[in-house]
């Protein structure tokens, strides 16, 4: 999550410095045998500060489906509300539970069709009767992209190589709940805008459980 | 980001009871990536005087190279140990020859003198204006936060094993507030006789 700020260091000529905006997070969803489960990192940074160690990025959207916020924090927590809104006026009206897709649906035309003043990339992650769990990725500029297992935000470009080499198909939720943490823990310890604890959600017919992984109870790796 | 936060980096020095502390960060970074987590910035110029050089990286080395290089002329030429003060005059003096296009390294400086003993403590900026407290001194991309830090823990005349406690409770819970300062830490602490060094355990994130 990132917040703009005035750097009264900065040289707007020097290009190199003129670095793309960070969307300073690294959250991850991934599919197993009954649902999903999700995860994020708890930073949230103003430029190189630290604003909040403790940041919850996972957003319930209904009871049933959840979304992991990357980019502006402001962003995509005005979208998440928008769609709650949207989403529990279309179950009133449907007398059931929403599917995933019209929720990943509602967050495309608000990512796209506002793309140029918006910087948010989600991942919209949840469990209905018709498909089972399902995580719809919706990067920034507003395309949707089902995936069995999918990361984002800064953090995510650490772990491509794990995240390919370590998924396999049909995992059950101790299995995934352990891939996602060590994902999460690596992505954490090489970006500097990820950090603090792991936020884990499990999505599946009974519901969401949430849990909290703190500092000192991450896996550890090589830290050479 | 500007230059000065580019690789990111904390050090601090604090001045106790007949000995001084300087403690250092470890993280080696790329803007938001971190690349090495065994990077200090802090190193020993003389038996009791040690200096840290945060800033872009590679001053850090160059500036530690050239200073290394005028000091052991120095200590060849004078057959004598430099004393901290005026080893701060040096390093002002190296930074000022570059006013125009300088290093980006704003350093520390923390000893103790060889003749009266008297704890030393120093700052400057990148063009070598130097700054002598009688507490601590920070540097790096959490000044804030240490500065908050210090400012709350620190009193005077700490003994070398509370100033111990106090410069690293001051370093890592500034670290933590910043997101390109951390992934460990090294402290020192120097008093007349004796210098330890110690790895500090901290959050890698």
């Amino acid at each position: 999550m990132a917040a703009s700020v005035v750097d009264t260091y900065s040289d707007p000529n020097m290009s190199w410095m003129n670095a793309p905006h960070s969307t300073g997070t690294s959250i991850m969803a991934c599919e197993f045998d009954g649902g999903v489960v999700i995860g994020a990192d708890s930073r949230t940074t103003t430029g190189a500060y630290i604003a909040n160690r403790v940041t919850d990025k996972l957003t319930k959207i209904t009871d049933h489906i959840y979304c992991c916020r990357s980019g502006s924090a402001a962003d995509t927590q005005a979208i998440a509300d928008i769609v709650t809104y949207h989403l529990n006026f279309h179950k009133m009206e449907l007398g059931e539970q929403p599917l995933v897709q019209t929720a990943a649906a509602i967050f495309r035309e608000l990512c796209y069709n506002y793309r140029d003043s918006l910087v948010a990339g989600i991942l919209v992650a949840g469990w209905d009767k018709k498909r089972g769990g399902q995580i719809y990725s919706v990067p920034i500029g507003g395309m949707v992209q089902r995936q069995a297992v999918s990361i984002g935000g800064s953090g995510s470009s650490y772990v491509y190589g794990y995240v390919d080499a370590n998924f396999k198909p049909k995992m059950t939720k101790e299995e995934a709940k352990k891939f996602v943490t060590n994902t999460l823990t690596l992505a954490m310890l090489r970006d500097g805008s990820s950090g603090g604890v792991v936020r884990l959600g499990v999505i599946s017919e009974a519901g969401v459980e949430r849990s909290v992984i703190l500092g000192d109870q991450l896996p550890k790796f090589y830290e050479g | 980001m500007s230059i000065l936060a580019y690789n990111g980096g904390a050090v601090v020095a604090m001045k106790g009871k007949d000995c001084v502390a300087i403690a250092t960060d470890k993280r080696y970074g790329i803007q938001a990536q971190t690349v090495s987590t065994n990077f200090p910035k802090v190193y020993q110029i003389g038996p009791s005087l040690f200096v840290g050089l945060p800033g872009l990286a590679t001053d850090t080395q160059t500036v530690y190279q050239r200073l290394k290089f005028r000091m052991n002329l120095y200590e060849l030429k004078e057959n004598r140990i430099m004393r901290p003060k005026t080893f701060s005059a040096m390093l002002s003096n190296l930074l000022y020859e570059r006013r125009f296009g300088p290093y980006f390294i704003e350093p520390v400086i923390a000893g103790l003198d060889p003749i009266d003993n008297q704890p030393y403590v120093c700052n400057m900026d990148l063009i070598g204006c130097p700054n002598e407290p009688e507490d601590f001194v920070v540097s790096g991309t959490c000044t804030d936060q240490l500065y908050g830090m210090c400012e709350a823990l620190w009193e005077p005349d700490l003994k070398p094993d509370e100033l111990f406690e106090t410069i690293s409770q001051a370093l890592v819970n500034a670290a933590d507030r910043d997101a390109i300062s951390g992934w460990g830490a090294v402290v020192y602490v120097i008093e007349k006789d004796k210098i330890t060094e110690k790895h500090v355990k901290t959050r890698m994130d």
